[in-house]
């Protein structure tokens, strides 16, 4: 919103300084125009410019800042270095023009020999007349047949011969003219060839390369790289159909090709772990005197013999090796256990020294032989009480000193009914039904109980039995 | 409570006897005036001696507590006889409490009573008293390990631990019938004995082969 709408609104007639721009309050759309009047004030930016706006100027609420879309104008001071347009000599008929960088007087009016021209190199290949091919083709037969014979199997070594003959001359020569021309390049020259009769790339490779050597072996036979126009056509031939068959592989062949291979590399990293294993084992059990004869641990004696040793030998190993870090805090403990048993000892001794002169007993002894003693007081303090009655008096008042450490105060004797784990009672309740006994007995009396407890206890054997029984029965039967 | 000071004898213990139970007997041509109309049976639980003798030397109440149906549910008989008469249609558990003599300073003995209303055909054992009348009584010694003296004076004045010789309509709870029990229990436990012997050797056998 421009500030003149903001006057609009207030019905405020406005003096601007612009004229025009007032009554039409639409939004200036160019921003050259207000640039150029107010080209300091194109700056401003953010609040500054809304509190601009607001000042009673007919802005556009937006200042568009004139951009150039084109790449700046290169503002290089130096001088641009000359290059010239001059001829040279690609060839020696033909001549050709190209840019080369320098002024024309440097460069000069002669036309300059190319610098690529000393690439342009061709192999000398031999050439020889009529009588020269027949001459060295005909030299050294025998040399040939062993050649022939060294190269290639038995069954191909007839046909060589005889496309050796084939070859005429006319056609030794044209194939080296063809050589000669195309640089040796034997696609291009396989692919120019031209003649009665059909002759593959390889062919053309033995025949040249057979002539070239008895050539090169008439004019000089002790030559060293003679052995390296050796041509193996044969293998030449397998290495192609080896090619011909990898390339024409269906995507499934190649999916199963990599799967096998990736298979056959998990069955080495097994093979090698197992190996490892093996070893490491091996090398742990010859540990001791591994140097003797085995013979003195053939017998059961020996292996058990071999068995201690191997054992004492390991935690001797163990106690060695193992470098783990103590635990100092048990350590601690166990130096506090120590201190705290001696001080006792100490303390001990003294008390023993002053009362009895018996051997030192630990703690729970002691206090055994103490709760006796007072136990026996006890009862004899209980038996002076009843030493008024006789044995029938006492079965009256149902006195008895039983001497034992229970639990004091009331109870109905049938609550002292031995109970057992919920799954053996049960177990213990059928026996007794089986047997017309109660669970409870009638008259819960000392004897009773007694008889009753006695039981119980033949009770629980008899189950404890009988599930042993079950047991090694079950056992039986799996190993059957 | 009086303060029970006095020292515990230890290594001594005394034995009471004692008998609880039911009794029930369904309305016969007379019902009782205030008894509810779904109320089928008049019963009564107690706590005594042996022979019905006074045990309140010892026993200073006795707290029944009833099924939460009945109104005023826990009972206290403060008095002997220590029985509680009431009318019902079903069984249930009740709560017996036996409080002591203050002098005892012991804490009270609680446990459970089924009471029983109906007969049960497969117990015979059971005796029947005449006139359909149901019981269900059970003989139990109350142990008191290592009383205080003063305990030890009141029962030692009153001997009450000896037991009729012979079984009795009145009271069937005797020497006789525990020697029976004795013998019942002694025959049982050679019968165990015996399986545990055929046990033993055919555990060895099993282990043998």
């Amino acid at each position: 919103m421009s500030s003149s709408d903001i006057f609009d609104v207030l019905n405020i007639q406005q003096k601007s300084k612009s004229p025009g721009s007032t009554n039409s309050p639409t939004p200036v759309a160019s921003s050259s125009g207000t640039a150029s009047n107010r080209a300091p004030k194109t700056q401003v930016t953010g609040m500054q410019r809304e509190l601009y706006s607001l000042l009673g100027e007919n802005q556009p609420p937006l200042v568009v800042q004139p951009s150039n879309k084109f790449k700046e104008k290169l503002a290089s001071i130096s001088k641009p270095s000359p290059w010239t347009y001059a001829p040279f000599k690609a060839n020696l008929s033909v001549k050709l023009h190209h840019w080369v960088k320098g002024s024309k007087e440097l460069v000069g009016e002669e036309p300059q020999e190319s610098p690529h021209s000393k690439y342009n190199v061709h192999l000398t290949i031999p050439s020889f007349s009529r009588e020269e091919y027949e001459s060295f083709m005909n030299n050294a037969p025998e040399e040939q047949e062993k050649e022939n014979s060294a190269q290639n199997d038995e069954k191909n070594a007839n046909t060589d011969s005889k496309t050796d003959q084939d070859w005429t001359f006319e056609e030794a020569d044209y194939l080296f003219r063809l050589c000669r021309k195309y640089d040796m390049r034997w696609f291009v020259i396989y692919d120019r060839y031209s003649s009665e009769k059909r002759r593959t790339l390889e062919d053309l490779k033995e025949t040249f390369y057979k002539v070239c050597k008895r050539y090169f072996t008439a004019k000089s036979p002790d030559d060293a790289l003679l052995s390296s126009l050796d041509y193996p056509k044969q293998k030449e031939l397998e290495r192609k159909k080896y090619l011909q068959r990898l390339l024409s592989r269906s995507a499934a062949e190649i999916a199963e090709e990599e799967a096998l291979i990736i298979e056959s590399r998990k069955f080495e990293m097994a093979a090698k772990k197992t190996l490892n294993e093996r070893e490491s084992l091996l090398r742990l059990l010859d540990s001791p005197n591994s140097d003797q004869s085995v013979s003195q641990y053939l017998s059961s004696q020996g292996i058990s013999q071999l068995y201690g040793s191997l054992l004492s030998d390991k935690s001797k190993k163990r106690k060695h090796n193992t470098n783990v870090p103590e635990n100092p805090w048990m350590k601690q403990q166990q130096q506090f256990a120590q201190q705290r048993q001696q001080l006792q000892q100490l303390q001990d001794r003294k008390h023993d020294g002053q009362d009895l002169a018996s051997p030192r007993k630990t703690k729970k002894q002691k206090q055994e032989i103490q709760t006796a003693i007072k136990r026996k007081a006890e009862s004899v303090y209980a038996e002076h009480l009843l030493k008024n009655f006789n044995q029938e008096e006492r079965a009256a008042l149902g006195v008895v000193t039983h001497g034992e450490k229970l639990a004091p105060g009331v109870f109905l004797r049938s609550t002292k009914v031995s109970t057992f784990k919920p799954a053996l009672q049960n177990k213990v309740a059928t026996i007794l039904q089986e047997l017309d006994l109660p669970t409870r007995p009638a008259m819960p009396t000392s004897e009773v109980m007694k008889e009753h407890e006695e039981l119980l206890k033949g009770i629980a054997t008899l189950v404890d039995l009988k599930k042993h029984l079950d047991k090694l029965e079950a056992e039986k039967s799996i190993v059957k | 409570m009086a303060p029970g000071v006095s020292k515990r004898i230890k290594t001594l213990s005394l034995t009471r006897p004692i008998i609880y139970g039911n009794t029930a007997k369904k309305f016969g041509e007379v019902r009782p005036p205030n008894a509810p109309a779904e109320h089928t049976h008049l019963w009564t639980i107690f706590v005594r001696g042996p022979q019905d003798e006074d045990i309140s030397y010892l026993i200073k109440k006795v707290v029944f507590k009833l099924h939460d149906t009945y109104p005023n549910a826990t009972r206290t008989v403060e008095a002997p006889p220590f029985e509680l008469t009431e009318t019902g249609w079903g069984e249930f558990e009740i709560n017996v409490k036996i409080h002591f003599v203050d002098e005892a300073n012991e804490k009270m003995v609680s446990f459970y009573h089924h009471l029983r209303l109906h007969p049960y055909h497969n117990v015979k054992a059971e005796p029947q008293a005449p006139n359909d009348e149901i019981s269900s009584i059970y003989y139990d010694e109350l142990v008191f390990n290592e009383p205080n003296e003063e305990l030890f004076k009141i029962l030692v004045s009153r001997p009450g631990n000896l037991l009729p010789s012979n079984k009795t309509d009145k009271c069937i709870f005797s020497k006789q019938l525990e020697q029976e029990e004795i013998d019942r229990i002694k025959i049982g436990i050679s019968k165990v004995d015996n399986e545990i012997e055929e046990l033993k050797a055919k555990i060895a056998k099993q282990l043998e082969n």
